[in-house]
């Protein structure tokens, strides 16, 4: 038998499929993988180190820049570890306002992944469609906190401000339109048969893998895993509302992206809820008491929720003074990246973008 | 069974139907989308509502504000306060912090510059007061203080006095 040497092929950091600076260092035999490893840290910014040095009001500004596809998400993770440790009541109000905001979130950064993973498969238009209602979105977190994508908005006691008038038309509006804005999605890119072709039995991720390597998000449940934080360990008011937690059944690249339309039509659905609720809750403040300077007692609290791309927990650690002693991250997207390397190994290189897509990696997160 | 090829028809049918909706782009620099009002642009800072208590300079976590200020007759007056916007996340905890709303946004967000010297924004900058009005200033503080403590040792003599005699 004639043997044919290795080959090697470096994929990124200036990727565009990659979704950022991540580098994967191909060992190709043919067009096949044989090995894929990932190299990370090009976008690290010391986060956790950072922390050490801010009040523990200053570092929401920096968990925005963890995974700034849903910011939201990510203030809202530390803000609720802190409250844990101070042992805070937030307000009914600013609870509703939480849910609000961080399921917008949640599918702000399903449109990006869905709309990214048509745009790596060679189709620019489905790229377009899930930008157009991102865009939506980020018009109204604008009205919310002013910014766009990096929010600060979630306060260790409740929110910043209360919803502005001019947001409850508009988001009525998206309400109204955006289901059948999925439908166009469906239409543009879960019906194409190119994309099926491209997705569906590729990178299949067993479910026993999955739970061995503590995979969450989509990622897991694309693999048939029903397990969801809002649902299995309710966190803030999740309890209140009626949603449910799609799963996939084959654990491919297809499963692992139809589950991210499915949540976003869940994540709809809470909106929906939640802003009722809201509505018929009466004026009131949007802030606990809570004091100017945050000296939590010495000890330290561990909380997760769900992120847009699965379990996001921090761990903070307070000494007793007015900085955190140290805060921790479990970053869904670096946890998530474990299987890469399995993921990829047999299939063809085209396939690895297919993969690594569907996977929804954020490198701010994952480098944090 | 499903055709093959009919998806990529639907696909086709839904871009079709964009061709006959509204346009939507803004033509930038000849017309600019209406900002909300909690927009974070560029600073502003009301130097008359000011007190110089320093709140947003702690509030920083980028040590992006620095301020200098005078005490005049035990009051404390702004001199120069300057944000060095490259280092500044907009992450508006300075605007919150402050007491007075002396602080706060305008609708701008064109903040490139071609050099980097000029991201160093001055937003309030006043001569330190010359001596001779120091010195009258607080002359007139002193004697403002001293007749204020007359009068109120005069009420107090006084409340004392009926207390006691309420007492008795």
């Amino acid at each position: 038998m004639l043997r044919t040497e290795e080959f090697t092929l470096n994929m990124g950091p200036q990727h565009p499929a990659t979704h950022g600076v991540f580098r994967l260092i191909l060992h190709l035999d043919g067009e096949t993988i044989v090995k894929a490893e990932p190299v990370l840290g090009y976008l690290h910014r010391g986060i956790e180190k950072l922390a050490e040095s801010r009040t523990y009001t200053q570092v929401i500004p920096y968990t925005d820049r963890l995974d700034y596809l849903a910011a939201m998400l990510n203030n809202l993770g530390y803000v609720q570890a802190v409250e844990k440790m101070i042992g805070v009541e937030v307000p009914e109000r600013a609870e509703y306002i939480r849910v609000i905001v961080s399921e917008m979130s949640r599918i702000a950064s399903h449109c990006i992944a869905t709309g990214a993973y048509a745009l790596d498969l060679g189709g620019f238009t489905g790229f377009m469609y899930p930008f157009r209602e991102r865009e939506k979105l980020m018009d109204m977190f604008e009205m919310i906190c002013g910014s766009r994508m990096t929010f600060s908005y979630i306060r260790v006691g409740g929110v910043a401000a209360d919803l502005p008038e001019e947001f409850y038309p508009a988001i009525k509006k998206f309400l109204q339109e955006f289901p059948s804005c999925v439908d166009e999605y469906d239409g543009l890119i879960t019906g194409n048969e190119i994309f099926q072709a491209r997705t569906k039995g590729i990178g299949i991720l067993p479910a026993e893998k999955a739970v061995k390597y503590s995979l969450s998000g989509p990622v897991l449940r694309g693999s048939g895993v029903k397990y969801d934080l809002r649902k299995a360990r309710p966190y803030g008011i999740y309890d209140r509302f009626d949603f449910e937690v799609p799963v996939g059944k084959n654990g491919d690249c297809f499963d692992r992206y139809y589950c991210r339309i499915l949540e976003m039509r869940q994540s709809h659905r809470i909106i929906k809820q939640a802003l009722e609720q809201l509505q018929e809750l009466p004026e009131g403040p949007v802030m606990a008491k809570v004091p100017k300077v945050l000296k939590p007692p010495k000890g330290d609290v561990y909380h997760e929720i769900e992120g847009a791309k699965g379990i996001l927990g921090y761990y903070v650690v307070s000494d007793g003074t007015v900085n955190p002693y140290r805060v921790h991250v479990r970053r869904p997207s670096f946890i998530n990246l474990d299987l890469i390397d399995e993921m990829c190994r047999g299939w063809k290189i085209a396939d690895v973008v297919a993969i690594l897509g569907s996977i929804d990696i954020v490198l701010g997160e994952v480098d944090c | 069974m499903q055709m093959f090829g009919s998806g990529l028809i639907k696909g086709l049918a839904i871009t079709w139907k964009e061709l006959f909706t509204k346009k939507v782009t803004v033509q930038y620099p000849d017309e600019i989308y209406p900002l909300p009002d909690r927009f974070h642009g560029k600073f502003k800072l009301n130097k008359d509502a000011c007190i110089s208590c320093g709140m947003c300079v702690r509030a920083c976590p980028n040590k992006v504000i620095t301020m200098e200020t005078e005490t005049v007759a035990r009051k404390k007056r702004l001199l120069k306060y300057t944000m060095d916007i490259k280092y500044c996340l907009f992450c508006g905890l300075c605007v919150e912090a402050c007491p007075k709303n002396a602080l706060g946004y305008v609708k701008d967000f064109e903040l490139a510059q071609y050099k980097r010297d000029k991201l160093t924004v001055v937003l309030a900058a006043e001569e330190p007061l010359p001596r001779e009005e120091k010195e009258r200033l607080e002359a007139e503080a002193a004697q403002r203080a001293a007749a204020a403590k007359k009068a109120a040792g005069a009420r107090g003599g006084s409340a004392f006095g009926n207390k006691a005699e309420g007492g008795e």
